[in-house]
């Protein structure tokens, strides 16, 4: 498979200043191979434009606070709306466990808390991505 | 060397037995002294926790004024001596709630503090006139701060609290509608003339390293940039000269992290008193002694939190709040240990007051002024800091000082980088995290409470009450007062008597923010991967 051939849209949908984590999963994702657009701070609306624009494959999404419940669908209603529901999301940080049912259910493909090894997070994109390309 | 070299966490080769030799230049009355003289390195004060133990301080706050202020209040009520207000993001942007920018952030990761209401309700009732606050800003807050302690009869002047406003911190956030570093250190350094003729107890900036020094940063790197950035706001006033210095500097105040190193974190925070006392009355010349007193808030590193075992952090917050008291520190902030899981739950709260508590009581530790003074490797340490700190000093000044050097793009390319080499370090077990990448399970072994904050009402809630509150003010005044504002942040007078009567006719934060930043223009940061 060629990861090169594979786009992630990396951002923070909301304006939370904790960008660390979404830069270092960011690097890790190029180190790997992948072509990664690195968005930084960017409104739901943002994103899904973003993410249409650049015709990305993923999008990973970083949120250190409790607004990724209103966040997350925002940028669901507005992948669909561009035709791009079919993008692998991703959402890391401090997720409530208890929401994890729910976002899944909104179609976000796979969450990952603090901690997670960027191996694993690498692996679950390839792994995801794989039929993507040829 | 009988053993394999060791480092310290930034990378001091630390011998196997530290011996006489290693102090025989140390000169006691020179390097050293006793506390409260200088050259500060064992306390800026005489008696320190045998007069006064530490403020403990936690920084908190969130969805809505009326429910942070209920926080404050149970905080207070468990034995805080200390306030700690941190406002939410839109806050920090520099927005009113009801901006659309901000859709989605009210009330997450701080409160909303809009208007002089806000910060009212956030009060009521909290004996300010009795305790410190803290305020996580940068000035127009602690103006509506201001006007609320008059409007209570508190004498300002008797006032005693800190504003954040510090370049350092404030940069790492990456947030939009910022001004550029000078438009930042020119309303800084505004704000600290004008308290020092207003409020004269307050300490009017805290310079802050906690932030950078999360995001990965060493010990004397972290040293390096808060006295850079220091020197900087002096500069800054020493090239206007409106008010002698020694009443510039007198109540600056400082905050730093307390990482992992015990002894590392411990020498660091005796040689920031030496360093401080050295810029104060080696560089400037600066004689009142208090100005040289270098006062530390110091918090328990967020970032060296797991959400793996989380009880776990409990003893490494213990470990580094330890730190930070046998550092000699003024004020401190033991984090919640579930901090990487959730918002802390009123019981992680306790614990954290707690924590505080068992050390100042029950340790002994506070029994006698800088225990560590004089052992070979504490102050062996402590020079090697002192030393590495000024070579990074001297490196940013080569550079034009700290606000060229993050308007020129510097500061951000290295926090951009040191997270990534911290996690590298993290994925390849240099840095060895117990229950993550050392003794981990495959499963999480057990779960802890968790506080699930529901802010979703917040922003209907702040909206309307800036509606309501915008539609009482006195149109006339506020324009008038909003006009004299634009004016004097166009011109080089000093805006904050212009904010102070602004915000007491009824601007609000995002008003004050938008007529700062309009003169510069908003700084696009430099970050990127």
């Amino acid at each position: 498979m060629d990861e090169s051939k594979i786009k992630i849209l990396m951002v923070k949908a909301g304006l939370e200043g904790h960008w660390a984590g979404l830069i270092v999963v960011s690097n890790a994702m190029r180190d790997a191979g992948f072509e990664v657009i690195y968005g930084g701070n960017m409104t739901p609306a943002e994103v899904a434009a973003t993410a249409a624009q650049e015709d990305v494959n993923v999008v990973g999404i970083s949120s250190l606070t409790a607004n990724y419940m209103l966040t997350v669908p925002a940028v669901i209603r507005g992948l669909k709306e561009r035709g791009k529901g079919d993008v692998l999301l991703l959402l890391g940080g401090t997720i409530y466990e208890d929401d994890f049912d729910a976002l899944k259910k909104m179609g976000v493909a796979g969450i990952f808390t603090p901690g997670t090894p960027m191996e694993e997070i690498i692996n679950f994109v390839r792994e995801k991505t794989s039929a993507m390309v040829k | 060397m009988q053993t394999e070299q060791h480092f310290s966490a930034s990378g001091i080769p630390i011998k196997d037995i530290y011996t006489p030799e290693d102090t025989k230049d140390l000169d006691y009355d020179k390097d050293l002294g006793i506390a409260g003289e200088p050259p500060f390195t064992r306390g800026p004060y005489t008696t320190m926790y045998r007069g006064q133990v530490w403020t403990i301080r936690r920084l908190s706050g969130f969805n809505t004024p009326e429910e942070s202020n209920k926080l404050y209040r149970q905080e207070y009520e468990l034995g805080q001596t200390g306030f700690s207000v941190a406002p939410d993001i839109t806050t920090s942007v520099g927005v009113d709630a009801d901006d659309p920018m901000v859709e989605y952030e009210i009330g997450h990761s701080g409160l909303p503090l809009n208007s002089i209401e806000d910060v009212e309700t956030a009060f009521e009732g909290l004996p300010i006139d009795k305790v410190s606050t803290y305020l996580a800003e940068r000035g127009p807050i602690t103006a509506m701060y201001f006007a609320v302690a008059e409007k209570r009869g508190i004498d300002l002047k008797q006032l005693r609290g800190t504003t954040a406003g510090c370049m350092l911190s404030w940069a790492c956030l990456n947030i939009p509608l910022q001004p550029p570093p000078r438009g930042y250190l020119r309303y800084g350094v505004d704000f600290i003339e004008w308290c020092s003729e207003v409020a004269p107890r307050w300490n009017p900036i805290n310079h802050d390293s906690y932030n950078p020094r999360d995001l990965g940063l060493n010990a004397f790197e972290e040293l390096g940039l808060l006295f850079a950035a220091a020197i900087d706001f002096i500069e800054e006033e020493k090239r206007r000269g409106r008010v002698p210095l020694d009443r510039f500097v007198r109540r600056f105040s400082f905050n730093t992290a307390a990482h992992n190193d015990f002894f590392e974190e411990i020498a660091k925070i005796r040689a920031a008193r030496r360093i401080w006392y050295k810029i104060v009355t080696d560089r400037y010349g600066i004689q009142d002694p208090n100005c040289a007193k270098f006062r530390v808030h110091v918090q328990s590193s967020g970032s060296t939190h797991t959400a793996q075992e989380p009880y776990n952090n409990l003893i490494r917050i213990a470990y580094q709040t330890l730190a930070a008291v046998l550092g000699g520190a003024q004020s401190i902030h033991a984090n919640g240990y579930d901090e990487a899981v959730c918002l802390p739950t009123d019981q992680s709260m306790l614990l954290s007051i707690r924590t505080e508590q068992i050390a100042a009581l029950e340790t002994g530790v506070t029994n006698t002024i800088d225990p560590l003074g004089g052992s070979y490797y504490v102050e062996s340490l402590t020079n090697e800091l002192e030393e590495r700190t000024w070579e990074y000093i001297k490196m940013i000044e080569d550079m034009g000082g700290m606000a060229q050097a993050m308007q020129d793009g510097w500061y951000h390319r290295l926090l951009r980088e040191k997270p990534i080499e911290r996690q590298q370090k993290v994925d390849s077990g240099e840095i060895p995290i117990v229950g993550v990448n050392t003794f981990r399970f495959e499963k999480e072994p057990y779960k802890v409470p968790i506080f699930k904050p529901d802010p979703a009402t917040s922003r209907e809630i702040q909206a309307e009450k800036l509606r309501k509150f915008r539609e009482k003010r006195d149109k006339a005044k506020h324009a008038e007062a909003m006009k004299r504002l634009v004016e004097a942040c166009n011109s080089d007078e000093n805006v904050y008597p212009y904010v102070f009567e602004a915000v007491k006719v009824g601007a609000t934060f995002g008003e004050v923010s938008k007529a700062q930043v309009d003169v510069y223009g908003e700084w696009p940061y430099p970050i990127g991967l």
